[in-house]
């Protein structure tokens, strides 16, 4: 059996990357005294899984972990057990059983949105009103940061849903291992369409709002539902 | 949070490893403001993963917490890049908790665990918005106080703290606490609050003691400006150490820290009396947890931390009584909860070895001995109660039993050492070598490594080479020389570290109140962050004496005479200057002292009746229990 939780990675902690976040996990299941299954082998890890990696600087608001459990445990004990055990600051909203046949995360990640905040609020008047340009336009080209170095490649197609009002963008982008659209590369593009030079560093706080999968309809729909 | 908590946030986000500056760590304890009446600010004067590595923290933080009358936040040194921006953006140096500036704290601690982290104290005040001269604090600004195992020679920091506690910690920072929330509650001056800190049993507080010095620049006398305050400050100790605090809780890192495992603190003090150790001399008397205690604590931690690891913390944790039934009874309750335990590398004995091989908890990693030095004249002469014949039964034992990997620490620049002794070290470890390949091939693991490492010696306060002079940098260069040349063994590898850190520890370690004002000296030039490698600037700190027309090597280099009045003199550590010269004598004959298990050797501490289970006396009991 494995539990799936939604819990959230606050502002105060949101410059751990995901590597500590993920021993966090780890070590809150281990004082939760929850019975949580072990991989085999000479080193036994904790069999758990995430949806997605979350930047070192990002805040999320339902991030989703994937728990493989020794023993039946119900999501109330899960999550009344895994709250004590966790620090105020990564708290777990809620949580489901799912099947052990059920697929992986990572696997039926398709989107992600955003609530991304402009610090500066004379940037943000600037930024929002390059939304309507900026989506009419053919393409949006804008610089990836990849292993081989920067690609330039259209963001266009991975926006499927973008708004602003006062200093926050809300973003709905690609996020799977083959596309990604990360809010600085949608950043770089508004910034390119506002005329906001691309050495002006522009103060954003990123909070990922929900992970998304796809339903039978091709809706995109919150992870943890499907 | 505080005003400028905008400004932080910002600059979190330009720093490297923001999460040093971060918290909201598992487990960490954060307490109101207001409801508090006592703020202390615990600082440790070196960066977060140092810092958070560190036990006594712990201990004292949970301490200060536990009281509803008083909080402790945590603060550490600033990596470069954060104190560049903090000075930007002005704004000082804040509390992990509640990211208040340390000058808005009653009382700002620091705990002083080696010499180079001293210059940090200086700027961690300085960005706290504080006075770094304690003479320069005003009504407004909070009583700052330090401890830890550097403390037993205050004079050096004399200067920068308002009072020091010498030794155990556990009672007498509440005593201390007390009277500063004295101050605040009852609207005491500064300097009434000092006064009532310097009647504190072990307190110092430097501003009511006068040093003068004789022509030749050593001390002429120390004493109390006045009658009502104490000729000696007697150290505190723990009588009670089974039951003493110790916290159930550790804050958890997110981050790599140096130690980011349980540490449990199965004994303080060491009887083994080696002469060059400082600890060894200042943790008397030996004073063990019971084994219930430290499966209980261990139980308590795994269940808070998380934790994958427990180490076993004291000098020597070999001699701990029932060391192989500790083990046991923690692998027995752990195994299910998946918790390894880091075994001291020694006196691993042979029932244990077999339980560790079958629950395959023991990674083999490398195991580490310490000789220190390379013959047995040597050894005897800093009282190693090590033979060759211990050290190669057991390298044998562990090339036996599946290791390849062995480490082996010496010093240099020991008193009365010879091109003789730094032979030795290559001779052993040839002999290490030779063990290795008289395993059978089939039996032995592959990739033989010998690291040998030598650092250099410090001779340090309240040691019978208290007295002695450090060799010079050319001459350690030398022997560092020397021992490179015939360190050139194949499978050995040969660690060395330039000797100018060395030399200035020993500067600051035997150091009198004039070593402060080379301090500030070299803080204002631009000294900081000693400790690490790429930020110590050993010429601006040769700059610092010489502006300030002090010669280094009078610390350092100097021989010192029995009758001299030495700088610390007047802390009473347990151990007398009687027995440490005895130590001395019998160190210049290469005679050996018992270890205090065989019988007691009259170190002093012996005067403080149920202290010590191997002085001679015990049994009686103690009528003062060394707290107030």
């Amino acid at each position: 059996m494995r539990i799936q939780a939604v819990f959230e990675k606050n502002e105060r902690v949101r410059h751990i990357g995901h590597l500590d976040i993920q021993r966090a996990v780890q070590r809150g299941l281990r004082r939760s005294g929850l019975p949580v299954g072990y991989s085999n082998g000479f080193n036994p890890h904790i069999l758990v899984s995430f949806a997605s990696a979350l930047s070192t600087g990002a805040c999320g608001q339902r991030e989703i972990m994937d728990v493989t459990m020794a023993e039946e445990v119900s999501t109330e004990e899960f999550l009344l057990k895994m709250n004590q055990a966790m620090p105020p600051e990564m708290q777990l909203l809620e949580a489901r059983q799912v099947d052990d046949r059920h697929p992986a995360l990572t696997a039926l990640l398709k989107a992600a949105s955003y609530d991304l905040l402009i610090r500066d609020p004379e940037l943000s008047r600037r930024l929002v009103p390059a939304i309507g340009p900026m989506m009419e336009q053919q393409t949006i080209m804008t610089l990836r940061k990849s292993k081989s170095g920067l690609k330039e490649c259209d963001i266009k197609p991975m926006i499927y849903a973008l708004q602003g009002k006062d200093q926050h963008l809300y973003a709905t982008m690609a996020l799977t291992e083959r596309e990604t659209c990360k809010p600085g590369m949608l950043l770089d593009a508004l910034k390119k369409t506002a005329g906001i030079p691309e050495e002006e560093n522009v103060r954003m706080l990123v909070v990922r709002t929900r992970l998304l999968g796809e339903d039978g309809e091709g809706r995109l729909v919150p992870l943890e539902k499907l | 949070m505080t005003d400028y908590n905008d400004r932080i946030e910002e600059m979190l986000e330009k720093v490297q490893k923001a999460p040093r500056y971060t918290g909201g760590e598992m487990n960490a304890q954060v307490k109101s403001w207001e409801e508090a009446p006592l703020h202390f600010a615990f600082c440790f004067p070196d960066t977060y993963e140092i810092g958070m590595s560190h036990l006594g923290m712990k201990i004292l933080t949970g301490i200060i917490n536990d009281q509803d009358w008083s909080l402790a936040e945590r603060c550490f040194m600033p990596w470069i890049d954060m104190m560049e921006l903090m000075k930007e953006n002005q704004v000082p140096l804040f509390s992990l908790e509640s990211r208040r500036p340390l000058k808005e704290f009653d009382v700002v601690g620091f705990t002083l665990m080696y010499e180079m982290s001293y210059s940090n104290v200086l700027a961690m005040l300085e960005m706290g918005g504080i006075p770094i001269m304690r003479d320069e604090r005003g009504e407004e600004d909070p009583i700052v106080v330090a401890g830890g195992g550097c403390a037993s020679n205050p004079e050096p920091m004399s200067p920068f703290i308002d009072a020091f506690m010498i030794g155990a910690g556990e009672e007498v920072i509440l005593e201390v606490n007390r009277v500063i929330l004295d101050r605040k509650t009852q609207g005491l001056s500064r300097e009434e609050c000092l006064k009532r800190l310097a009647h504190l049993h072990g307190v110092y507080v430097p501003a009511f003691y006068r040093a003068e010095y004789n022509e030749d620049g050593t001390l002429k006398s120390f004493e109390p400006v006045s009658p009502e305050f104490p000729a000696r400050i007697e150290k505190r100790y723990v009588y009670d150490f089974d039951h003493t605090y110790f916290p159930t809780k550790f804050p958890v890192p997110y981050t790599d820290v140096v130690f980011d495992r349980i540490t449990l603190e199965i004994m303080r003090g060491c009887t083994r009396g080696c002469r060059f150790c400082q600890a060894g001399m200042l943790y008397r008397p030996v004073r063990e947890r019971s084994l219930e205690t430290l499966v209980k604590q261990a139980e308590d931690l795994v269940a808070s931390t998380g934790y994958e690891e427990i180490s076993l913390s004291s000098l020597s944790s070999g001699d701990y009584s029932c060391l192989p039934e500790l083990i046991r009874e923690l692998m027995r309750r752990m195994k299910d909860k998946r918790v390894s335990i880091s075994l001291p590398s020694l006196r691993i004995d042979s029932v244990l070895k077999e339980s560790l091989e079958e629950t395959q908890q023991v990674k083999k990693s490398s195991l580490t001995f310490a000789p220190e030095a390379g013959t047995q004249r040597l050894r005897d002469v800093i009282n190693k109660g090590v033979t060759e014949e211990d050290l190669i039964e057991k390298v044998r034992d562990a090339f036996e039993g599946g290791w390849s990997s062995v480490k082996l620490y010496f010093m240099d620049g020991l008193p009365t050492e010879t091109e003789a002794d730094l032979d030795g070290i290559a001779d052993l470890a040839r002999k290490v070598v030779a063990e290795y390949f008289h395993v059978p091939k089939e039996k032995r693991a592959k990739g033989l490594r010998v690291t040998v490492s030598a650092s250099t010696f410090v001779p340090k306060p309240f040691t019978p080479f208290q007295w002695a002079a450090q060799d010079t940098i050319p001459v350690i260069n030398q022997k560092q020389e020397h021992l490179r040349e015939v360190l050139k063994i194949k499978g050995v590898n040969f660690n060395w570290h330039a000797p100018n850190l060395s030399f200035l520890e020993a500067c600051f370690s035997r150091g009198d109140r004039r070593m402060g004002e080379v301090l500030k000296r070299a803080y204002e030039r631009g000294c900081k962050l000693d400790g690490w490698n790429d930020q110590f600037k050993f010429d601006e700190w040769m700059q610092a004496f010489a502006d300030c027309e002090i010669d280094p090597a009078f610390y350092a280099n100097r021989e010192r005479k029995k009758d001299e009045l030495l700088p610390w003199d007047f802390i009473d550590c347990g151990i007398t200057k009687e027995f440490l010269w005895r130590e001395k004598e019998k160190s210049d004959r290469a005679e050996v002292t018992r270890d205090c298990r065989q019988g007691c050797n009259g170190c002093g501490i012996q005067r403080y009746k149920g202290l010590c289970s191997y002085a001679e006396g015990k049994g009686k009991q103690h009528a003062d229990t060394g707290s107030i």
